[in-house]
């Protein structure tokens, strides 16, 4: 059921371009090494769909587990296999296959078109290596330069990211930086080779918050210099509210809903995120109790609420409470489907779902504010 | 419907996160017992140790050189009949034959009680019983040595004095061991340490003092037709030696190397793994040396486990001053290499199992230790130990009821390593002849291989060599395997 | 750097201390206490001579002193800053020390306080202006030291003489407690007893108290001829003075091997190098292995090689060393079997007169000496070299194993880093640092395996020697070789740790 791209959502005043990386029902499952052999295997993805364009930042939200660090490592092939396995899917990125390169392509891949920052800031670099070894071994890696320039390179890389003393530091090792600076220092190494699109995988959680909130502002600067398309896997949603473009929320291993970030604040459809949503603490709202996402997955009454619910439209959910679940069409029981012009959430798969065509979601939206600066 | 079944085979990484496919219904250790079992090399070492131990018990059973019963032809005619080898079986023996008989079947046979708690009853017991004829061996050995002091030696004539320093003894260890709450209840307790201490009293009583045996008497005997004798399935003892048939080799029999034996009843006995350069038979050494492996290898590394848990315990809840003197003492035993402390030690101190044992055990807890230190300091500043101390719990308590078991599992992970290394240790002391006197050992059987004459002898090299190498394999293979199913799970726990 | 090294030096001594107080110890407390094979090797000799030698021993030793006391006399001698008067040292490196002093008649003042010496001290002064060449002063310092020795035993022998006379006579007159078990006098119980001097078992008391008092005369006057002559310095002072006369310093003093009577200086600059070589073989071999087959093994994980090389570890590993020995000296050095190698020693019984390098004379091979020392370790040297390296190998994969699931491997390969330099420049970078740590278990670990393998090659290092000193009850050579095989270790963890600095940018010691 791998659907074609189509180009059908031209609302947005910006969209001319086309999708720098399409993921394309991706499903990655790994083998279950505390079950033993004939256990379960771990479906960690099953059929992801989203597409990030130029100059975009796609946040993908969802909690532990749910497959978000699977998907951003696939489209690098980072997945150890064995014990993972590709099960299905494509992703394309320029025109190519990322998951159908050899590896010998995957290398010029890898920290050149696309570049990855991790969650640990302190033990992703390694400490036996001084800084300006592991950058310049990303810069000799991709660029035709010499040593000098590649050190220039390193230099202004660093420069860019807020390191003072870019010359000294280079000769420090990453024990001597602290976690903000080792992310910085992170990030310098991903962007020192000009990559078109990076893969943020929780690039703050690690950090406090004043320092998250620099990272970050560098992040949306850095993005506006070089046209660069962020994928920004995080858990926060203040983060996601001030920074997506277009929010992509997940549980287990599969989109729950896609849209932009002010439709998706301001109009949750899929119960699993307006259950995310309200269990967020607000100031301004004491008189409520938190409620738990649990609480609203569990009620049927917010599984009507989506438009078409009475032709048969349901949310998609692993375990619904009884009567929610529709007459399913055979195989799997769930597909993305679009709401409306630029909304997809994860339904079951009915009778009624099954005879539309389905789409894999696709935004070129970017937020006005960054737009415009852009511009 | 193939592709929905194929989806119930597999789970979402949401459900891992939840702890869903990981079983929960069995505790920490029933589980890592299960992984080790499921190893195919583990269960063999647990095979091969099975086997070990067997003979460890046994062996008097099966390998003696007196006749396990004799009917003698008496000059009116009469026949009395007697077991000579009962009659020379140590207390050690007899308490250890009693513990297999009841013991195998108490741990197998499926029972309300767990098969954990019945076990720790068992080596309860069985420590009782040890320390009771430890005991004993001491005082006959201060009373009867010929260097003792003279009202030492009038005492030990007196008809009382086995009876009443044997009770003494019993008294003394079971009291102590009534404090002990391995059975929950005082009643049965109580019937069970007096029980013991009784039958060991008994046993330790009637063989106070070591016979002198004689094993050609009842071969003469029987050759010269005045009584006949059943003898067991090996017919030697461990030091048993017969001059005229030394270096024999495998497979020959008595007739074959000495052709005017071939008219006596026990010419057609064969030396299976042939004899020794002093004539004794390597089988039955080799059987008889099980005992001394097995109990070598379990009781120094309880003793090291013991001593290195109790320092490192403190020195990981106390840190500072404590920490820095101790570790002093740890680094003492650390600037000198082990087996060069056993050897000044074992040459210098008394040379007998017992002796052996706690030195392997005070030299070798240096590890246990650095385990436990580490563990508790990390532990140190846990949640639950913190609260523990808030409400004032006695030290004792917070050391050993709430940390101990967080912390000891390295330890108790590393004791299986530590019992082959306590193995190799006895099998090199024998070697160098520092071993215990009197006991056969597969390092002593060892040594002989290549005897003063320069010539090697195959069969006392192969043998003994084979059976430490499989021990102390099967103890290394035991700990790898259980290495291996703990370990993921303190990785997972300490995520 | 140097502040670290210099306190982890200075921590060693405690250290040591401490492990050469437990070895003294545990010589001290067995059975037959210190020198016991001593006592027993007198007893060919008639009896009067075998009661002098070990008088004499007992005394050169202080063996009667208390333990303490011993030890604490031989910590002063180990001890490289010494007080008062300096020690001499003859042309052949004998150590000379100020004659011993003297103690005065056991038991006068209660005993026999007016017996009276019947010859007059005879104290003539020694000329020592005539003493002008130091061979002169030397001669004449070995024969007062001879005389004094003499004099000094028999003091000694007289002493013990008394003893066993005064022990007699209490038994015969029953004074209560007198003796101890043992058969010797109760010093406690002397003084205050009244003698009866009528008693036929105090004559030979009396006898002995005089023979006493004669000898002590000769002792004190040989004594004092020999302290003259030591004070004119017949031979070089040792070490350098600091405060002179006071405090000076000298190289420890190992002294001298009861055993051999040789110093344990001299056998032990024989027995380390021996050793040290084989360990120095053994080492590099042992990386050399280990290493790669460990990368291999963890590069492949979960292969048919990495399962099958894992239970080959273990199996080596498990191979007890004695048997490995003997399998090797039986099969392959026996002249029964192949008798590819020799079987023992370190060199063939002419191997001095070899060149050292191999040659070709005469149409025919001479090996040379350092060929024959290779054939000759090629054993002991496998021996060393199967369990450790099946150790190595293991932690080498562990370490690896462990990195490769390290996040900044991940970040390496999100570079686009090649597999190959992921491998060697990121993971095995990393795994070099436990394999640094792993030096402290191996070194230790083949210390102690040479005592089991030289003994087995009768290979003539340090193991052999200790193996000695400990069948023969050595005390001054089994605590010197305590002392050395416990700095060569100390020294070694402390290589360990600088190396660990040197390759982990994260650890200093400043
Ligand atoms: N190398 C692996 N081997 C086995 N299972 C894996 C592996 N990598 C990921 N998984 C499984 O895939 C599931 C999804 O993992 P993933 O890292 O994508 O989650 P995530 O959404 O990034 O969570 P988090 O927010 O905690 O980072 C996890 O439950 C994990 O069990
Ligand atoms: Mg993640």
């Amino acid at each position: 059921m791998t659907g074609q791209t189509t180009m059908s959502n031209t609302n947005d005043p910006t969209s001319s371009s086309s999708p720098i990386m399409e993921v394309q029902d991706l499903a990655v499952s790994f083998d279950n090494a505390s079950a033993g052999p004939g256990g379960p295997r771990i479906q960690a993805v099953a059929g992801v769909n989203m597409s990030i364009y130029p100059r975009q930042t796609l946040a993908v939200v969802g909690e532990s587990g749910c497959g978000k660090s699977v998907t951003a490592m696939s489209s690098m092939q980072l997945i150890p296999r064995p014990p993972g396995r590709f099960d299905r899917g494509r992703i394309m990125f320029e025109g190519r296959d990322l998951l159908s390169l050899t590896e010998q392509q995957m290398l010029k891949v890898r920290g050149g078109d696309i570049a990855m920052i991790f969650q640990e800031p302190m033990t992703s670099l390694n400490p036996v290596y001084t800084i300006g070894d592991q950058i310049l071994e990303a810069i000799l890696l991709h660029q035709d330069v010499s040593n000098e320039e590649a050190v220039r390179i390193a230099v202004k890389a660093m420069d860019d990211v807020g390191i003072p003393d870019p010359m000294e530091r280079l000769r420090s090792y990453p024990h001597q930086f602290s976690g903000g600076m080792r992310q910085r220092v992170m990030i310098a190494m991903a962007l020192a080779c000009q990559p078109k699109l990076l893969l943020a995988d929780e690039p703050t959680t690690a950090l406090d918050v004043t320092i998250q909130a620099q990272i970050l502002e560098l992040l949306r600067e850095l993005q506006r210099t070089r046209d660069m398309a962020i994928m920004l896997i995080t858990h926060n949603l203040g983060v996601v509210a001030e920074n997506a473009d277009v929010v992509c929320v997940m549980y287990a291993g599969r989109v729950v809903e896609y849209a932009p970030v002010f439709d998706l604040f301001d109009r949750p459809m899929h119960p699993y995120t307006r259950g995310l949503f309200r269990s967020i603490p607000r100031l301004n709202d004491s008189k409520h109790r938190l409620i738990t996402v649990d609480e609203i997955v569990e009620d049927p009454a917010e599984y009507q609420q989506l438009p078409g619910h009475a032709e048969g439209v349901v949310p998609w959910w692993p375990d619904p409470p009884d009567g929610v679940k529709p007459e399913l069409v055979d195989g799997d029981e769930y597909i993305l489907h679009q709401i409306d012009d630029n909304r997809w959430v994860g339904c079951f798969r009915s009778t009624h779902l099954d005879s539309m065509e389905a789409s894999p979601p696709s935004l070129d939206f970017r937020r006005p504010d960054l737009s415009s600066v852009g511009q | 419907m193939t592709s929905k079944d194929e989806q119930q085979k597999t789970i979402s990484g949401i459900d891992v996160m939840r702890g869903v496919g990981i079983d929960r219904a069995k505790d920490f250790w029933a589980d890592a017992w299960d992984r080790v079992y499921r190893r195919p090399g583990a269960f063999c070492a647990l095979v091969w140790i099975g086997i070990i131990g067997f003979f460890a018990i046994f062996s008097p059973l099966i390998a003696n050189g007196l006749p396990i019963w004799l009917v003698q032809q008496n000059a009116d005619g009469t026949t009395t009949a007697s077991s000579p080898l009962w009659q020379n079986l140590t207390a050690t023996d007899l308490m250890l034959l009693l513990g297999g008989f009841i013991g195998i079947p108490w741990i197998l046979i499926p029972m309300k009680i767990g098969r954990g708690h019945r076990l720790g009853m068992l080596i309860t017991l069985g420590i009782l019983s040890g320390l009771i004829i430890v005991l004993a061996s001491a005082v006959s050995g201060y009373f009867g040595d010929s260097g003792a002091s003279r009202w030492a030696r009038e005492i030990e004539q007196t008809a009382w004095f086995v009876p009443v320093s044997t009770s003494v003894i019993c008294i003394i260890c079971g009291a102590g061991f009534l404090f002990i709450p391995f059975v929950d209840r005082i009643l049965p307790r109580t019937v069970l340490v007096v029980v013991t201490c009784l039958l060991t009293g008994l046993a330790v009583g009637s063989r106070w003092n070591e016979p002198l045996i004689n094993y050609e008497k009842y071969q003469e005997m029987a050759a010269d037709g005045d009584a006949r004798a059943w003898y067991t399935l090996v017919p030697w003892s461990p030091n048993e030696s017969r001059t005229d048939l030394y270096v024999v080799p495998p497979g020959l029999t008595v007739k074959e190397k000495l052709d005017e034996m071939s008219e006596k009843p026990f010419g057609d006995r064969q030396f299976i793994m042939g004899t020794d350069g002093i004539g004794r038979d390597v089988l039955s050494q080799m059987m008889h040396a099980c005992r001394l492996s097995i109990s070598i290898g379990l009781i120094s590394t309880g003793i090291a486990v013991l001593i290195g848990v109790t320092l490192g315990a403190l020195m990981g809840y106390f840190g500072g001053i404590v920490d820095l003197l101790l570790y002093r003492l740890v680094e003492i035993f650390m600037a000198i290499p082990v087996l060069f402390l056993l050897i000044v030690a074992a040459a210098v101190l008394p040379r007998n199992t017992y002796v052996m044992m706690i030195i392997i055990g005070c030299v070798a807890w240096t590890g246990a230790a650095r385990f436990t230190r580490a563990e508790f300091l990390k532990l140190r500043s846990q949640d639950f130990v913190q609260s523990a101390r808030a409400v004032g719990l006695p030290l004792r308590s917070i050391l050993f009821k709430h940390m101990l078991p967080n912390g000891v599992t390295p330890v108790l992970v590393d004791s299986s390593f530590a019992i082959a290394s306590a193995i190799l240790f006895e099998a090199t002391l024998s070697f160098l002849g520092l071993g215990p006197e009197g006991q056969a050992s597969w390092g002593k059987l060892l040594s002989s291989a290549t005897g003063v004459t320069g010539t090697f002898v195959w069969w006392l090299a192969i043998f003994p060599g084979l059976a430490i190498f499989l021990t102390v394999l099967a103890y290394n293979l035991l700990g790898e395997a259980f290495r291996d199913a703990i370990d993921p799970k303190l990785r997972k726990a300490a995520h | 750097m140097f502040s670290y090294i210099a306190r982890r030096l200075v921590l060693m001594i405690p250290t040591l201390i401490g492990i050469t107080f437990v070895v003294f110890m545990l010589l001290a407390l067995s059975p037959g206490g210190i020198g016991a094979s001593l006592r027993v090797s007198g007893g060919q000799m008639e009896a009067s001579k075998a009661a002098q030698l070990e008088a004499y021993l007992e005394d050169r030793y202080g063996l009667n002193d208390p333990v303490v006391y011993q030890y604490a006399k031989w910590l002063g001698r180990i001890c490289p800053v010494k007080f008062g008067t300096r020690d001499q040292v003859t042309p052949s490196g004998e150590l000379i020390r100020p004659p011993k002093s003297l103690v005065t008649p056991w038991m006068k003042e209660s005993l026999y306080p007016d017996l009276e010496n019947p010859e007059a001290r005879k104290n003539e002064p020694i000329d020592t202006g005539s003493l002008d060449t130091d061979e002169k002063k030397a001669r004449a310092y070995r024969t007062a030291a001879r005389d004094y020795a003499k004099a000094r035993a028999d003091y000694i022998v007289a002493t013990k003489e008394l003893k066993h006379a005064y022990a007699r006579y209490a038994k015969a007159t029953g004074i209560e407690g007198a003796v101890d078990d043992d058969g010797n006098p109760r010093e406690s119980r002397i003084p205050g007893v009244t003698i009866d001097a009528a008693a036929p078992s105090w004559k030979p008391v009396q006898a002995a108290a005089y023979k006493v008092l004669e000898t002590y005369e000769i002792a004190e006057v040989a004594r004092d001829r020999l302290s003259t002559i030591f004070g004119i310095k017949p031979f070089d002072e040792v070490g350098v003075p600091v405060l002179p006369g006071l405090v000076s310093l000298a190289s420890p003093d190992l002294g001298t091997a009861f055993s051999r009577g040789r110093p344990v200086s001299d056998l032990i600059a024989d027995a380390l190098p021996v050793t040290l070589l084989l360990n120095l073989v053994t080492i590099p071999i042992i990386y050399l292995i280990a290493i790669p087959s460990g990368m291999l093994a963890a590069a492949r994980q979960g292969t048919l090689f990495d399962v099958l090389s894992g239970a080959t570890y273990v199996a080596l590993w498990s191979i007890p060393r004695v048997w490995a020995g003997v399998l090797l000296i039986g099969y392959l050095a026996n002249n029964q079997y192949l008798g590819w190698f020799p079987v023992s020693g370190l060199h063939d019984s002419d191997a001095a007169s070899f060149a050292f390098l191999p040659t070709w004379t005469d149409g025919e091979f001479h090996r040379g000496y350092m060929l024959d020392t290779l054939w000759h370790i090629c054993l002991p040297v496998a021996c060393f070299v199967y369990s450790g390296f099946a150790v190595l190998s293991k932690q080498t994969r562990a370490a690896m194993l462990d990195n490769f699931n390290a996040d900044y491997v991940r970040t390496a390969r999100a570079k686009g880093v090649r597999n190959i330099d992921v491998v060697f420049k990121h993971v095995f970078r990393n795994s070099l640092l436990p394999l640094i740590t792993m030096f402290v278990t191996i070194f230790p670990f083949l210390l102690a395996g040479s005592v089991v393998i030289e003994k087995i090659f009768s290979i003539p290092g340090m193991g052999s020697l200790v193996l000695e000193a400990i069948t023969l009850r050595d005390r001054e050579l089994l605590l010197a070789n305590t002392i050395i095989i416990a700095v060569i270790n100390l020294l070694a963890l402390l290589l360990a740790d600088i190396l660990y600095a040197l390759a982990d940018p994260r650890v200093t010691y400043d």
